[in-house]
């Protein structure tokens, strides 16, 4: 069976307004859709609970994987030459080193840019129609999903807290 | 810092975005027309041989290694001033971190044609991937150059991939305020970044780790370009001081280059409630700092030429400050280690004249630092019958020109294209000083 479900963007100027708004809201009892802003804020994180990001591991993995790719390959193009000069070995293990540790950068990048494509899951053009614009210049919005309630009496709610809401920030979903 | 809101610094950026007059056009046209002398010279070179250009025994590395590491040099204060002082949390370095980048990107780009336009034969460039060529043979990583083929691609991925994710926010916050083809354009640059805030939380980690890669990155990077000349049994080249001394000189002339940017870019884009006095005055002084380096890995090379009693080591040295290249040497010596100095002025450091002129000082003495290192050692080792002189020929001037010209060009184009002041970090700058208070 569907049921309408009320969302509301409320836009907010201060990111510390926001995560006390945030908090209300939860206490409230209504579910935080998303949050969307033009800068990172510590505040915001606390209140939603965010946990860090496992980036790094895919990083940590790229590197690993790195200078081992960088050192075998320099010892294998030397093992392939195999041509002794001035009586010296054919293998340099210590130079070689320049080798993977430029390999274990390139690679730990790499693994950081695929994490966070993977992570951030992008790209998201999906997600477009539906941000308030204002969210990427000066605004912290936050969606909240006000299920069956009165469409009204969410909005009073959410000015109560010191929010904008503009009109066409309501949206309504079917679930 | 003056306060400025989020909405005064998304109006000043877009402002930079705005459809450009007849002057950047006329500006454009010219440096294009630059780069096609440069395009013509490399032809020319190509279709008669290596010749056109004055390399030869016993100076076989001329202007196009000259510029190579002149341009990879430029590159190094990009990263120092996006990574290093990012992990340094030096709040000056916000305004300028996105033009800085991107002058690393296209430095590099630039530094990068010149191993191609050396080569002679350009089509033989795959000998220096890893992959083995037409007798089967794999490059030798034993050789220094081998180490800054990988060194140096690594910087350019690494640079772009840098600079690319740092332009996601404010990619998106253009797309936001723009309408028509502009938006669609920047709606498909900024991969649908919405500012969500599960993506800020991988976002910042990554950024943060990208931060710490990018920092041994760049000082490993002209380690392996000075390694290219410390490796070679060379009087004057074969010093251990050199990886030092090459990473310190990079970013003394990248930290020029960035004043001899900025300073036209905040006055013709009325940048400068954004692009303050402060941070210039905050380049200058790092400036003093780099030059002090520099001026003191040139009187070490001379103390321990004369320390170690090596009667090659000591002629070398002597034929630099006082043979045929004295000019360069001591224009090296003064505009680098010397004319720097007058930043301990504030008036002189607070003058965007002054700040301007020494700038441009610093990246003339920086190129002729690496004309001495060059030339002066191959054109006078061990041998007196196998001394040689050598002066650059018009073709490499031509290239030379070629070169300077695509840099500009390149950036030019972006800054009115793409937002060239990082609008995320100026928010998140002027934010911590609200809270701060």
């Amino acid at each position: 069976m569907n049921s309408e479900n009320t969302r509301i963007t409320a836009l907010f100027e201060d990111d510390s307004l926001a995560a006390e708004a945030i908090r209300a809201i939860k206490n409230a009892g209504w579910r935080i859709s998303d949050v969307h802003g033009p800068i990172p804020s510590h505040e915001i994180s606390g209140a939603l609970g965010i946990k860090k990001s496992g980036v790094g591991w895919f990083t940590l993995c790229g590197g690993v994987i790195g200078f081992f790719l960088g050192y075998f390959l320099a010892v294998f193009t030397a093992a392939r030459w195999g041509l002794m000069v001035s009586g010296k070995p054919v293998l340099s293990y210590i130079p070689f080193f320049i080798v993977g540790f430029e390999f274990t950068i390139l690679f730990a990048v790499l693994g950081n840019v695929l994490g966070l494509i993977l992570l951030i899951r992008l790209p998201a053009y999906r997600d477009l129609p539906h941000i308030a614009p204002a969210c990427s210049a000066d605004r912290f919005g936050v969606v909240v999903d006000f299920g069956d309630s009165d469409k009204d009496e969410a909005r009073r709610f959410l000015t109560n807290l010191g929010a904008e809401v503009p009109e066409s920030s309501d949206r309504e979903t079917e679930s | 810092m003056e306060k400025l809101s989020f909405k005064e610094i998304d109006n000043t950026v877009a402002a930079t975005l705005d459809p450009p007059g007849r002057f950047y056009w006329t500006v454009i046209g010219l440096l294009f027309c630059g780069i096609l002398v440069g395009a013509f010279c490399w032809a020319w070179q190509i279709m008669v041989g290596i010749g056109a250009g004055g390399q030869n025994s016993p100076v076989n590395w001329g202007t196009y290694l000259i510029n190579f590491v002149f341009w990879v040099g430029i590159a190094h204060s990009g990263t120092l001033i996006s990574a290093i002082l990012y992990l340094l949390r030096a709040e000056w370095r916000n305004p300028i971190a996105r033009a800085a980048e991107t002058m690393t990107v296209f430095a590099v780009c630039t530094a990068g044609l010149f191993p191609f336009i050396h080569l002679g034969r350009v089509w033989m460039v795959y000998y220096m991937l890893p992959i083995p060529n037409d007798r089967t043979l794999w490059p030798n990583f034993q050789s220094p150059l081998m180490f800054d083929v990988v060194a140096i691609g690594t910087y350019l991925i690494v640079s772009v991939l840098f600079w690319y994710t740092g332009m996601l926010p404010d990619l998106a916050a253009i797309r936001d305020r723009a309408s028509g083809t502009r938006k669609k354009v920047f709606s498909v640059l900024s991969l649908g970044w919405t500012g969500r805030f599960e993506q800020w939380r991988h976002y910042s980690r990554g950024y943060l780790l990208f931060a710490a890669l990018a920092t041994p990155l760049v000082i490993s990077v002209h380690s392996v370009v000075s390694w290219d000349f410390a490796l070679g049994v060379i009087p004057g080249w074969h010093t251990t001081i050199f990886a030092p001394y090459f990473v310190a000189g990079a970013i003394h002339s990248g930290l020029a280059m960035v004043l001899t940017l900025m300073i036209p870019m905040r006055r013709i884009f009325g940048a400068q409630r954004i692009i303050t006095m402060h941070v210039l005055e905050s380049v200058a002084k790092t400036i003093v700092f780099t030059g002090l380096i520099v001026g003191f890995a040139y009187g070490t090379e001379y103390f321990i030429a004369w320390y170690s009693r090596n009667s090659v080591e000591m002629e070398v040295f002597t034929f630099r400050s006082a043979g045929d290249f004295t000019l360069s040497y001591w224009i090296m010596v003064v505009c680098n280690s010397m004319v720097p100095l007058l930043f301990f002025f504030r008036r002189i450091r607070t003058s965007i004249v002054w700040l301007f002129g020494i700038s441009i000082l610093v990246n003339i003495g920086m190129w002729f630092e690496r004309f001495v290192i060059i030339i002066s050692s191959v054109a006078h080792d061990f041998l007196p019958n196998a001394w040689g002189q050598y002066a650059p020929t018009a073709i490499e001037y031509g290239i030379m020109l070629g070169s300077f010209s695509l840099f500009f060009f390149l950036f030019f184009l972006f800054v009115k294209h793409l937002p060239a002041i990082s609008m995320t970090e100026m928010k998140e700058l002027q934010h911590q000083g609200m809270t701060h208070e």
